[in-house]
């Protein structure tokens, strides 16, 4: 019996959990968003935008370019709340400065391979024209043109690394067959031709302003200006200096020459697009110098194309200020990437050499400086300059007596010399201080090693006690028309249009306070734009473009300024000598392509062959 | 208490198996050897950083490389079995473009042999003093649509391996020479060269080589024999 109880039990548990068990669970989960939640509504939209923006291939402060040498890991796209490095950047491994690299330590890239981000904007392209009724077929249009926008400047962040890659239009379904999965590489020139398609649409589907941030037609246009002249350069430099293999037989590294006319046009006609819309930054034209550095503090600027915005309270801010400047200056922690006489030297030389070979001398630090053209002063920090009521003294050492030449004395070995060098600045000579606070000095690299520190961006309004880790907000202007003129100066000389490049170029140094030219050159176009865009994350791939990174940085060695105060004459000189950790930078010419990421090919072996040389 | 015994018999059972399985996969044991061959004779004299061979074992989708040692030999013991598609990459010679298919296992040996894009001979070194004087003459095997000739330099290391990435900067590339011409180009007096090394340092002993670099996809040099010097203490 009571066996026949415990079954009766047993069953009747069993059956109450069977009967319950058949019952659908038929509620929504409340933590997935489904494509009604986001595309119903501009603010689902905006806050789906808000990851595509936020992920795009900006190369901004933040940005880090490879993990080596001790740099941020992950190496590339930063947006956390904790990026500092900011001086392991493009501009300290070419020669614009030195950093901590040790080397040519960028050109093989971070393995950047953002399918992901290019399927979100898929699935928004698709998703899209099912919500007329929410969004209107106006605000469809919109939406849909800055879709195409965003394709195209993930497609640009890949095809200059790499060349060709797969174009991936769908949302790919992870269950299908693994071969409809594996997509093979695209050709080059297809991939660019994808990238201008897109920026077209985005062009004529998206509206003429937005909010700062966001793009709009001028921003489509503008980025088309830029990646047309990467893709002219590619056909005509690139098909005579390259790297042989499988991957350029097939058209997946390089463009034929032929096509690099039809680009130089696109790259011209998009710049056009932009006349009279954004003018250069004016805001204080009776003192250029600070006119200059305003540029990229003013948010008003009606230069500003394209902005990346940065926030303490949303952990994104940036560390610029406290990063690019000597702990003198700031709060906190140190700089360790410093501007190059190499780069100075872009402006013509210093008139720090007398005509019979003598240094020139000078009765303050400041004197040099303020000889020079207005936008290299607010490009760079030169000895004598200010920061937060604090001065720039930067001196390397003391000569108790000179007499000869500068090339001489540089020539001599550094045990002949006659000057006073200290290792602290406690250190005295005759009750003088020997060198700066801001160095230079060889002790460590928290002071510069080339005599001369970033004043671009620095906002030197911030007092210093608030210059600190993460609380820089200004934004990085990712497009600004000064860009758009130098690209739309280059195209037009590349295709014999000198008189547009020289207006162009003149716009840009009759705000920087320079001569204006009464003719122009490749060249003088070229090193314009080295000058205006310094430290914008410009240089490298110009180097690569222009396909000159293998003659610029061939077993390169990079020069500072070294300001010397001469005790018995109570002058200071300025002497040109290698910089002080005197390192060597060669590009291989295989690094004109980034190698595909090892995992991609393991996942994908449609994209072999890689890269030549790889 | 037959209950407890039964649960740590279960419990001894599984600590015991859970162990047992190794890793029953054969460890890398085939080789891979040879010697970079010049088609005008003798080894083909590489440096560090310059030629390597580059392999892909065949289904697999990442290469590796074998850098070659500074007399033109190369091995690596520590290869796994199977079929590999291999190529010498990197150097300055004629490219070699057809991979050829090799099937490992220990002890596998292939030579290659490869065409310099120069050839560096009657190489001599003169000490006066502490200033090393270096000739030799330059030759290509092949002149129509040689890469374009950089420079040359001597290498002077204290040990016998000498040559790029592995020399005494204010010895080597300081007293280097820029030439920027083409083969085709270059006078008699272009190919016959002295290079200087002044003020070595008395009493050691040094290993001198001399390399011409070309603008080829690598920036290759081609290198010269290594010669020992042995410079007199004052």
């Amino acid at each position: 019996m009571k066996s026949i109880n415990k079954l009766i039990i047993a069953i009747s548990v069993a059956s109450g959990v069977l009967v319950t068990s058949c019952q659908k669970l038929n509620i929504a989960p409340p933590n997935i968003f489904t494509s009604d939640v986001i595309f119903n509504s501009q603010a689902g939209v905006t806050s789906f935008l808000a990851t595509i923006y936020q992920d795009l291939p900006i190369e901004d402060f933040k940005y880090s370019p490879s993990t080596n040498d001790g740099a941020e890991s992950p190496a590339g796209f930063e947006h956390g709340a904790n990026d500092w490095t900011e001086f392991y950047n493009e501009a300290g491994c070419t020669g614009e400065e030195v950093g901590p690299w040790s080397g040519m330590d960028i050109g093989t890239g971070f393995g950047y391979w953002p399918y992901a981000d290019i399927r979100n904007v898929n699935i928004m392209i698709a998703e899209l024209p099912n919500h007329v009724a929410s969004l209107t077929q106006a605000g469809v249009n919109q939406l849909l043109g800055e879709a195409h926008f965003l394709r195209a400047y993930y497609y640009f962040g890949l095809a200059k690394r790499y060349g060709g890659v797969p174009i991936i239009t769908t949302v790919q379904d992870p269950g299908a067959p693994l071969a409809t999965l594996q997509v093979h590489r695209d050709k080059e020139q297809a991939v660019w031709d994808f990238i201008a398609s897109e920026l077209d649409l985005g062009y004529n589907m998206m509206p003429a302003t937005s909010v700062a941030g966001r793009a709009n037609k001028y921003v489509a246009a503008a980025l088309k200006s830029r990646a047309m002249l990467y893709a002219a350069c590619v056909a005509k430099y690139g098909s005579v200096n390259f790297v042989d293999g499988q991957a350029v037989t097939a058209g997946y590294a390089g463009i034929p020459a032929s096509a690099a006319t039809g680009y130089f046009q696109a790259a011209y006609d998009a710049a056009k697009l932009l006349d009279g819309v954004y003018s250069l930054y004016n805001g204080s034209p009776n003192d250029k110098v600070l006119n200059y550095v305003n540029v990229f503090l003013d948010a008003a600027s009606p230069e500003n194309i394209f902005v990346k915005q940065y926030s303490i309270a949303n952990k994104t801010a940036h560390s610029w200020d406290d990063t690019m400047s000597p702990r003198y200056f700031t709060a906190n922690a140190l700089s360790r990437s410093y501007p190059t006489l190499d780069l100075v030297e872009r402006w013509g030389n210093l008139p720090i050499t007398n005509s019979d070979g003598t240094p020139t001398r000078y009765d303050n630090r400041a004197q040099l400086m303020q000889t020079l053209e207005p936008r290299l002063q607010a490009t760079i920090y030169f000895p004598g300059a200010t920061l937060r009521g604090l001065t720039f003294d930067m001196q390397r050492g003391i000569y108790p007596s000179f007499s000869g030449t500068a090339a001489a004395e540089v020539a001599k070995p550094a045990n002949s010399r006659s000057y006073i060098l200290a290792g602290s600045t406690s250190t005295l000579y005759q009750g003088m201080q020997v060198i700066g606070f801001t160095g230079p000095w060889t002790g460590d690299d928290e002071l510069t090693r080339t005599g001369f520190y970033v004043r671009k961006y620095i906002n030197f309004n911030e007092a210093q006690s608030a210059v600190n880790l993460n609380t820089s907000v200004q934004p990085w202007i990712d497009l600004r028309y000064a860009e758009v003129l130098l690209n739309r100066a280059e195209a037009a000389v590349e295709l014999g249009n000198t008189s547009d490049a020289l207006t162009d170029i003149n716009l840009i140094r009759v705000r920087a306070g320079a001569t204006p030219y009464s003719s122009v050159t490749l060249d003088q176009v070229r090193n314009e734009r080295c000058m205006e865009l310094a430290f914008e994350n410009q240089y490298y791939w110009d180097l690569k473009r222009w396909r000159t990174a293998d003659v610029v940085l061939d077993k390169a060695h990079f020069q500072g300024l070294m300001p010397y105060y001469i005790y018995d004459e109570n002058k200071y000189i300025f002497l040109a000598e290698p910089e002080l950790f005197n390192r060597e930078y060669t590009f291989p010419k295989q690094d004109y392509y980034e190698p595909l990421p090892g995992g991609e090919i393991a996942n994908n072996p449609n994209l072999l062959p890689n890269n030549p040389g790889y | 208490m037959k209950k407890l015994i039964r649960i740590l018999m279960g419990v001894a059972i599984l600590a015991s198996s859970a162990c047992t399985k190794i890793d029953n996969y054969p460890g890398p044991n085939a080789s891979f050897q040879g010697t970079l061959i010049s088609s005008t004779g003798g080894n083909f004299p590489t440096s560090s950083g310059s030629t390597q061979i580059w392999l892909q074992q065949i289904g697999w989708t990442a290469p590796q490389t074998i850098p070659s040692k500074f007399d033109g030999t190369f091995e690596d013991t520590q290869l796994f079995s199977g079929g590999y598609k291999v190529l010498p990459v990197g150097g300055a010679f004629w490219p070699v473009l057809d991979t050829i298919t090799v099937n490992l296992t220990k002890g596998t040996t292939h030579n290659f042999t490869v065409t310099p894009y120069l050839v560096i001979s009657n190489f001599t070194a003169t000490l006066n003093g502490t200033t090393l004087t270096l000739t030799y003459d330059i030759d290509a095997p092949i002149v129509a649509g040689l890469p374009t000739i950089k420079d040359t330099q001597p290498y002077v290391n204290t040990t016998s391996l000498v040559g790029t990435g592995a020399s005494i900067l204010a010895f080597s590339d300081v007293n280097g020479v820029t030439i920027n011409k083409d083969f085709i180009d270059m006078v008699p007096a272009d190919k016959s060269r002295t290079l200087t090394v002044p003020n070595l340092i008395p009493g050691r002993t040094f290993y001198v080589r001399v390399g011409v670099r070309l603008n080829d996809s690598y920036l290759s040099s081609n290198f010269s024999n290594i010669i020992r010097v042995d410079v007199p203490s004052n």
